[in-house]
């Protein structure tokens, strides 16, 4: 037991950056939400008026909504596409390494780049999509300028880079699964279909619960794919509510209440994540 | 139980077919960096023109995105060369604490981790404003270690935990300090580990966009805001942002040619990444 001892002060390092750069500047962030701030101006202490403003305002239910939409879709797609390919790759008993190398790249491609590559795909006219059409002579809709077509294009690009992930993590789980158990359900003369729902699926759940939890509380957040994407436009329709904080603070520079804004968002993670950890740890001990 | 070559055939196809549709965007904007705009511009697209790299020279020499990378490269070396060091010790302690503190101190990494880090950018601006930090490397890199912590400490953590405890027990047998057994004894078995995590982090350092947004200017600006900016100018620079784009991407690709073996693993944790 000597050697326990010191233990703890090698946690000192990480610990004191961990302290000074997120959990200082978090408090202040909470602090921040109590005034009625303009960056530049004298801070007016308004006690919970960001926090009540906010709750009445249209724009930020109508951001939450859009974020609902935006992550529900583009994670349940991710899901579907990545569990249909990585059942795939695990029946294909050739070339499988070479397609998970290739179908992983857009995985690590920076985030700002992938969106402009999605940009130049669905750009009126020029993108790749509209002169096929156009050369096809039909009339292509506006992908970027109409508000169901935006959303679509911002699910799609955020399922390009995030459905390699899916892939390769239920690829390795399916792989894991125990081949006794496959066998016996294969003599009780199961097809793909039972055999992928009925004996794989329930035999990787934790697995498949950690990643979903893992995406959602991303995506929850994310941020670069839509502001390259549509900068939350055309109006508001891809407006996030992480854009809507970036737009609050560093467009219209209303600290106080972004920060507000800010706080809420964590709040609503946190309540997601605490759902999630009760839920992984009630079902299936080890999970993490 | 073998499958029959047919089935084999088509599977393999339809898994190409896939492949192929996600890899066009690459191939797309890779295609538009080697086109005159006017062969760009054409439509229904040209597959057959005179290729050139004269837009890839223009835009890294010409135009000066060297300067963008070489911020990167600064910015995600210092990054990996603090974080990985100090999330390795504190990675170390918690594979050797017992259970119970280790878990609350895990957990509460995995909770950072899950910040919102738009709630964090406003008070690092208002923070780097107050004492002149903005468009430093100092606030850059102090940022994104803090945000790199939890993914280190985890990844690193799992590395150490099949390091055997025997081995450390019989260093302090033989008389050798927390110190020494640390440095002489864990560190050289998870050499490995540690070449995977520091690859990980220097492509989370390199691709992160929301902070340098907010924390870089005009001398650190790093690829992904230049091209952010680019991008999204007049359409008569498309070929010269797809060279730019094309660029940012070969590093990773080196990377991903380099990271191959480690790379479920990296991604299991890297899910717990920040």
């Amino acid at each position: 037991m000597h050697a326990q001892r010191g233990l703890w002060l090698f946690l000192v390092p990480s610990g004191s950056v961990l302290t000074l750069v997120l959990l200082y500047p978090l408090g202040y962030a909470f602090y921040l939400s109590l005034f009625n701030y303009y960056l530049g101006a004298e801070p007016i202490f308004i006690g919970l008026g960001n926090y009540i403003a906010l709750l009445q305002d249209e724009r930020f239910w109508s951001s939450l909504r859009t974020t609902l939409l935006l992550v529900g879709a583009s994670v349940s797609l991710q899901f579907v596409l990545g569990l249909a390919v990585a059942f795939g790759l695990y029946k294909l008993t050739f070339a499988t390494k070479a397609l998970n190398v290739l179908l992983f790249l857009p995985h690590v491609v920076t985030p700002v780049v992938a969106a402009l590559f999605l940009r130049w795909i669905f750009m009126g006219r020029f993108g790749l999509i509209d002169a096929i059409l156009i050369g096809l002579n039909i009339f292509p809709p506006d992908w970027l300028g109409s508000p169901n077509w935006a959303r679509l294009v911002v699910v799609l690009a955020e399922s390009w880079q995030f459905t390699p992930f899916m892939i390769i993590v239920l690829y390795a789980g399916l792989n894991t699964v125990d081949q006794s158990q496959i066998e016996s359900a294969r003599m009780d003369g199961a097809g793909n279909w039972m055999l992928l729902t009925r004996v794989m699926l329930p035999a990787i759940r934790p697995l498949i619960l950690f990643v979903l939890a893992i995406r959602i509380m991303d995506s929850f957040r994310f941020f670069d794919t839509i502001y390259v994407l549509t900068a939350g436009g055309p109006g508001t329709a891809t407006e996030t509510v992480t854009i809507y904080t970036y737009a609050l603070g560093f467009r219209l520079l209303e600290v106080g209440k972004a920060s507000a804004l800010g706080v809420l968002t964590l709040l609503i993670t946190a309540t997601a994540i605490a759902l999630v950890i009760a839920f992984l740890y009630r079902r299936e001990k080890g999970a993490f | 139980m073998k499958p029959s070559l047919h089935t084999q055939m088509l599977l393999f196809l339809a898994l190409c077919a896939f492949t192929a549709i996600n890899l066009t965007p690459i191939f797309w904007a890779f295609m538009v960096s080697i086109k005159q705009p006017v062969d760009a511009f054409a439509a229904p697209p040209m597959l057959i023109f005179t290729p050139t790299f004269e837009f890839h020279y223009s835009v890294w020499v010409e135009r000066g995105f060297w300067r963008f990378l070489l911020n990167s490269v600064i910015i995600a070396v210092a990054v990996v060369c603090i974080s990985v060091p100090i999330g390795t010790m504190a990675a170390y302690a918690l594979s050797r604490m017992e259970g119970a503190k280790a878990r609350g101190i895990l957990f509460g990494l995995l909770a950072m981790r899950m910040f919102p880090h738009i709630l964090l950018a406003i008070p690092f601006f208002v923070i780097a404003s107050a004492i002149d930090l903005i468009d430093t490397y100092l606030a850059m890199v102090l940022a994104l270690v803090a945000i790199n912590q939890p993914f280190t400490v985890w990844l690193m953590r799992s590395f150490f935990l099949d390091v055997p405890r025997e081995l450390d027990e019989a260093a302090t047998i033989d008389g050798a300090s927390l110190w020494q057994t640390f440095t002489r004894v864990a560190l050289p078995v998870v050499r490995p580990g540690l070449w995977v995590t520091s690859l990980f982090s220097l492509l989370l350092a390199y691709n992160e966009f929301l902070f340098a947004l907010v924390l870089t200017g005009s001398s650190t600006k790093t690829l992904p805001v230049a091209i952010a900016e680019y991008g999204a100018e007049d359409i008569n620079y498309w070929s010269l942002s797809a060279a730019a784009a094309i660029g940012i991407m070969l590093p990773i690709v080196l990377f991903m040619a380099f990271m191959q073996r480690h790379l479920v693993r990296g991604l299991a944790m890297g899910a717990v990444k920040g």
